[in-house]
C-alpha cells in the first residue's frame, strides 16, 4: 500500500489525545479492580494504594483529554473530524465551549469529567466508604471512557474517538487522496445555530453534572449491600442525593429556559422524549430521597429506598440509551445520530441492571423489614404515598416515551400520541394535584405520632388556601375544574409549608430547607398552571378574510403577515415591522409594539422586540424568538417565515411639491424641511466642469423618531437637464430635484415612497402570563435544596 | 388487610391504566388509504413531496395556509393542507412526516416533521 504523505497535519495532538483516552480507560479498569480487592481483602493494604494511584493518573488523563480537545477546537485544527464538524472559524469563543459538547463524544467527555471530579471529592470525604464506593464509580467510568476509545476490536468498533481525523472519518471522499487536502478545507461545518445561545453554554454542564451525581447514591447503596451495612450508607448518600436532585432539577429547568428563550415552539416544556428522559430519573430520585428520609426517621421502607436509589441511576443510563442510540428517530428534535454505539450503550445499561438486581436478590432476605402496619396520621405514611405517586408519574412518562423501543422489540408501528401535550397533561395533572396536596399535609404532620393539633392545623391552612385559591381563580379567570383543583393544591402547598417557616425567624435558617423547597415547588406549579392555562396567542389572524377554498376552521391561524412599515392591530397591541439589521449571521427584525387601552384607544406603553433569524445553508431558516419580560407577563415573538430573497427597491406614489427655503412637505411618516439651496456644489462624484449649472437642495427629513439628511441635485449639462436623486433608506423615501422656478425662487421636489410590499415577515406572538412564577419558584426551590444540603452536611460533621 | 397491600393493589390498577392509556392514545404510522377509512383518527404518514405538482403558499393572502401533494410509502397521493406558514426548508427535505387526519379528499396536517439531507450529517427540523 502506498502511503500518501499529507501536508500540514498536526498529528501530535491527536496522538496525545488518543493516548490520554487509552490511559483514562486503562486506569479506570485498574482502579476498579484494585478498589474491588481492597474491599474484599482489607488486610492487604497495598490494593487501596494502587487504586488511589491509578485514580490520580486517571484524573490527569481525563484533564488531558479535555485540554487537548479544547485546543484542537480553539485552534481550528480541521484535520480533526470533531473540530471540523462542530466548529468554524468565525465562531465566538464562548460558543467554542458549546462545540465541545455538541457532539456525542464531547458530551460523554463532559460526563466523564464530572464523574472524575466527583471521584476526587469522594476520595477525600467518603472515609471508610471510600473503597467500595469508588469501585462502583470507577466501574461506571470504565463504561463511559470506553465510549471514547474508537478502536476496532474483533471487527466491532468500540466507542467513537473525538480525535478521529477528518480524512479517516469521511472515508473515501476524493479530496482526501490529495496530499494537500488540508489547504482546501477552509472552514469547519459550524455549530448548530440553535445551540448558539449562552444558555447552551451552561445548560449541558449543569445537566451532566446532575446526571453524573446520580452515580454517588447508587454507589453508596451498592456498597451498603456489598458490605452488609444496610443503614450506614444513608448518612452520606442523603446529602449527595439532595445535591443530585438540586443540580439535575436546575439543569432540566435551564433546558426549559433555553427552549423558551431560543426555540420557536413557544414554551419551556414540550414533552419531548429527550426532556422526558431527564425528567424521569429526577422524579424517581425525589421519591427515593423521600423514602430514605422515611427510613432514617422511622426505620421503615428500607428495601423501597434501596430500589428507588438504584433505579435512579439505571434510568439515567436508560435515558442515555434512548437519546444516543438513534432509537427515538422521528420522535424527537434533539437529534443525536447513531454513532453505531447502541450495542455498547445497551451493554452498559444491562451491566448495571444485572449488578443491581443481583445485589438486591442476594441480600434481599437480610434486609431489615418492619412487620407492623403503618399509622395513617403520620408524616411517613403520606410521604410514602407521595413518593409512590411520583413513581407512577414517572412510569407513565416512561411508557409513552418508550414507544419507539416497543416498536423495535415487539415489531409494532406505533407512533407517539398525535396530541402529546394533552396525553401527558391528562395523566400528570391529577398526579401533580395529589403531590402538591401531600407536600403540605405530610409536612405539617410529624413523624410517628400525631395529636389532633396537627390535623386541626391542616384543616385551618387548607381553609385559608381555599379562600386564596378562589380569589386567584377569579383573578386568573380559570374555568376548567382540573386547573382549579391544581390551583388549590398548589396554593395549599405554598401556604401549608409557609406555616412551617417558624424556625427561620428564630435564626435557624438551615432547618427550613424542605419547607422552602416545597414552597418553591408550589409556586412553580402555580406558574406552570397560569402561564399555560392563560397562554394567549396574540397573533391570531385578525383580518377575518376568508380567501382560501378549503377554509373551514379558524383554528391554527396563529401567524400574521406583517408588511414592512405597515402597522397592524393584533388584539390589544398595535405592531409594526420597522426594519431589519444584520449582525454576524443573524438578521434581527425590529417589531415595534404599542399596547393599546381597549376602551380609549390610548397608547399605554411601547416597546421593541428583535426576533432574529438566520438563513442557515444547512438548516434553512433558524429563528430565535425575542421576549419582552414584564413582572406579570411576557410577550413572546418569533419570525416563522421571511421572503426567500429581497427584491430590488422600487419607489411608488411620486408627488411633486413646489417649495421655498424654510417650507415643509408632509410625508407618510413625518415631514421634510428645505433648509437651503446650495448653488456652489462640490461633489467629487459629479464632473462639475461640464455643467452649466448645478444646484443642490439640502433637505432635512424628520420621521417619527429620527432626523436624516438628503441632497437631491439639479443640473444643466449641454442644455439638457440632469437630475441626481437622493435616497434615504431608513426613511423609505426618495427625493428628486425636478425643476427651478426663477420667477418666485421656488424649486420643485419630487417625493416617492419606497415600495415595501416585497418586504414582510410572518410572525407569531404569544403572551405568557405569570411565567415569572415558574422561574421564581425554581429559584426558591434551589434555595430550599441548598439549605437542606447544608443541614445534612451539618448532621454529617456532628458524628 | 394491611394498608400496604391496599396501596399495592391501587398502584397496580393505576399502572394498568397508564399502559392502556398510552396504548390507546398512541397514533400509528400509516398511509393515506388507512387514514381515509378512519377520518376521525389522527395518523402519522411518512412520504415524499410530489414535485411535479404545485405547492401553494401566498403569505399575502393568507399566512396560515399552505398546501402541497404528498406521495405516501404505498405510492398513493393526496393533497395536504397545513394551516401555518410553509416550513422554510421544505423543498430540500427528502422525507416528510405529516401528523393529522383525512378531511374528505384532503389531509389536514397539524404537524410536519422534515427529514433533511445535508452534506455529511443528518439533520432534523421540526415545524409545528
Amino acid at each position: 500500500m502506498n502511503e500518501v504523505l499529507f501536508e500540514g497535519e498536526r498529528l501530535i495532538y491527536g496522538n496525545l489525545g488518543h493516548l490520554a483516552v487509552v490511559l483514562a480507560f486503562g486506569t479506570s479498569i485498574i482502579a476498579t479492580l484494585a478498589y474491588f480487592f481492597a474491599v474484599q481483602k482489607p488486610e492487604e493494604k497495598s490494593w487501596a494504594k494502587i487504586a488511589d494511584s491509578a485514580f490520580y493518573v486517571h484524573t490527569f488523563s481525563v484533564l488531558s483529554i479535555v485540554g487537548i480537545l479544547f485546543y484542537i477546537i480553539h485552534q481550528h485544527l480541521f484535520e480533526y473530524h470533531y473540530a471540523w464538524q462542530h466548529s468554524s472559524r468565525e465562531l465566538p469563543v464562548q460558543y467554542m465551549i458549546s462545540c465541545f459538547w455538541e457532539g456525542q463524544e464531547g458530551s460523554f467527555l463532559l460526563w466523564i469529567f464530572w464523574q472524575m471530579v466527583i471521584g476526587n471529592i469522594l476520595l477525600r470525604t467518603a472515609g471508610t466508604w471510600k473503597n467500595p464506593v469508588m469501585a462502583v464509580v470507577m466501574l461506571s467510568q470504565i463504561a463511559l471512557t470506553s465510549m471514547l476509545i474508537g478502536v476496532k476490536i474483533f471487527g466491532y468498533k468500540l466507542g467513537s474517538s473525538p480525535f478521529e481525523l477528518l480524512r479517516i472519518a469521511m472515508g473515501n471522499a476524493p479530496i482526501f487522496k490529495r496530499p494537500d487536502y488540508l489547504s482546501k478545507i477552509v472552514d469547519g461545518n459550524g455549530l448548530n445555530p440553535l445551540l448558539q445561545n449562552y444558555w447552551m453554554v451552561i445548560h449541558p454542564p449543569t445537566l451532566f453534572f446532575g446526571f453524573a451525581t446520580t452515580v454517588v447514591p447508587f454507589a453508596f447503596a451498592i456498597a451498603g449491600l456489598w458490605k452488609r451495612d444496610f443503614t450506614g450508607w444513608i448518612k452520606q448518600a442523603l446529602p449527595w442525593g439532595l445535591v443530585s436532585v438540586m443540580v439535575l432539577g436546575t439543569g432540566i429547568i435551564m433546558g426549559g429556559f433555553w427552549a423558551y428563550e431560543s426555540l420557536s415552539f413557544g414554551g419551556y416544556w414540550a414533552w419531548d422524549p429527550v426532556e422526558n428522559a431527564s425528567l424521569i430519573p429526577w422524579l424517581i430520585l425525589i421519591a427515593g430521597v423521600h423514602v430514605v428520609l422515611i427510613f432514617k426517621h422511622t426505620g421503615n421502607s428500607l428495601s423501597v429506598a434501596f430500589i428507588l436509589i438504584l433505579t435512579t441511576f439505571l434510568l439515567v443510563l436508560y435515558a442515555t440509551f434512548l437519546t444516543r442510540s438513534g432509537i427515538l428517530g422521528n420522535s424527537s428534535v434533539h437529534s443525536f445520530t447513531d454513532l453505531g454505539m447502541s450495542g455498547q450503550l445497551l451493554v452498559f445499561l444491562l451491566m448495571f441492571v444485572v449488578l443491581s438486581v443481583v445485589m438486591m436478590a442476594v441480600r434481599w432476605k437480610e434486609l431489615p423489614k418492619s412487620a407492623k402496619d403503618e399509622e395513617i396520621y403520620t408524616r411517613e405514611f403520606w410521604m410514602f404515598i407521595g413518593s409512590l405517586v411520583l413513581v407512577i408519574s414517572a412510569f407513565q412518562i416512561i411508557l409513552t416515551t418508550s414507544i419507539p423501543v416497543f416498536n423495535k422489540v415487539l415489531g409494532t408501528n406505533m407512533a407517539p400520541p398525535a396530541d402529546v401535550i394533552q396525553h401527558y397533561n391528562k395523566w400528570q395533572m391529577p398526579m401533580a394535584i395529589i403531590i402538591a396536596l401531600l407536600t403540605a399535609v405530610a409536612h405539617i404532620l410529624k413523624y410517628k405520632k400525631n395529636t389532633g393539633d396537627a390535623i386541626r392545623k391542616i384543616g385551618i391552612w387548607a381553609a385559608v388556601s381555599l379562600v386564596i385559591a378562589v380569589v386567584l381563580m377569579f383573578a386568573f379567570e380559570l374555568t376548567n375544574w382540573f386547573y382549579i383543583g391544581l390551583l388549590f393544591a398548589s396554593v395549599f402547598a405554598v401556604i401549608g409549608n409557609a406555616s412551617l417557616l417558624k424556625p427561620m425567624f428564630a435564626g435557624k435558617v438551615h432547618l427550613v430547607g424542605s419547607s422552602v423547597a416545597h414552597i418553591g415547588f408550589g409556586i412553580l406549579l402555580i406558574g406552570v398552571l397560569v402561564s399555560s392555562a392563560n397562554k394567549q396567542v396574540l397573533s391570531i389572524n385578525q383580518s377575518g378574510m376568508q380567501l382560501n377554498p378549503e377554509f373551514d376552521a379558524q383554528a391554527n391561524m396563529e401567524h400574521v403577515y406583517l408588511e414592512k412599515g405597515k402597522a397592524l392591530r393584533m388584539g390589544d397591541y398595535e405592531i409594526e415591522y420597522r426594519k431589519d439589521t444584520m449582525e454576524w449571521v443573524n438578521n434581527y427584525y425590529q417589531v415595534h409594539y404599542k399596547k393599546i387601552k381597549p376602551n380609549t384607544n390610548e397608547v399605554e406603553y411601547e416597546f421593541d422586540l428583535y426576533p432574529n433569524a438566520q438563513i442557515n445553508p444547512k438548516m434553512g431558516l433558524v429563528a430565535n424568538p425575542d421576549t419582552k419580560h414584564y413582572l406579570s407577563h411576557d410577550v413572546f415573538t418569533y419570525v416563522s417565515s421571511v421572503p426567500k430573497e429581497k427584491g430590488e427597491s422600487k419607489f411608488v406614489h411620486p408627488q411633486t411639491y413646489e417649495v421655498a427655503v424654510g417650507d415643509t412637505i408632509v410625508t407618510n411618516n413625518g415631514y421634510v424641511l428645505l433648509k437651503r439651496i446650495n448653488s456652489n456644489v462640490k461633489d467629487g462624484k459629479i464632473d462639475v466642469a461640464n455643467m452649466q449649472l448645478l444646484i443642490a437642495a439640502e433637505l432635512e427629513i424628520h420621521t417619527l423618531d429620527r432626523v436624516y439628511e438628503a441632497t437631491p441635485m439639479y443640473g444643466v449639462q449641454n442644455n439638457s437637464v440632469a437630475q441626481f436623486e437622493s435616497i434615504v433608506d431608513d426613511a423609505k423615501l426618495r427625493f428628486k430635484f425636478t425643476n427651478v422656478n426663477p420667477a418666485n425662487g421656488k424649486i420643485s421636489i419630487e417625493v416617492a415612497e419606497k415600495d415595501t410590499s416585497g418586504e414582510f415577515i410572518i410572525m407569531k406572538a404569544i403572551k405568557f402570563p405569570w411565567i415569572n412564577l415558574v422561574w421564581g419558584g425554581t429559584i426558591i426551590m434551589i434555595i430550599g435544596f441548598t439549605l437542606a444540603i447544608i443541614k445534612r452536611l451539618k448532621d454529617l460533621s456532628r458524628v | 388487610m394491611k394498608k400496604s397491600s391496599i396501596i399495592i393493589i391501587v398502584l397496580i390498577a393505576v399502572a394498568i391504566g397508564a399502559i392502556v392509556s398510552s396504548y390507546g392514545d398512541a397514533s400509528t404510522y400509516e398511509n393515506f388509504s388507512v387514514a381515509a377509512e378512519n377520518p376521525e383518527k389522527e395518523y402519522h404518514i411518512v412520504g415524499t413531496l410530489d414535485s411535479t405538482k404545485e405547492k401553494y403558499y401566498d403569505p399575502k393572502t393568507d399566512a396560515n395556509y399552505f398546501t402541497f401533494y404528498l406521495i405516501d410509502d404505498k405510492g398513493k397521493e393526496s393533497k395536504v393542507v397545513y394551516r401555518a406558514p410553509e416550513p422554510q426548508d421544505f423543498d430540500r427535505s427528502e422525507k416528510i412526516v405529516i401528523i393529522g387526519k383525512m378531511n374528505g379528499e384532503i389531509f389536514e396536517a397539524s404537524k410536519i416533521l422534515l427529514k433533511c439531507p445535508s452534506k455529511y450529517t443528518e439533520n432534523e427540523v421540526k415545524a409545528s
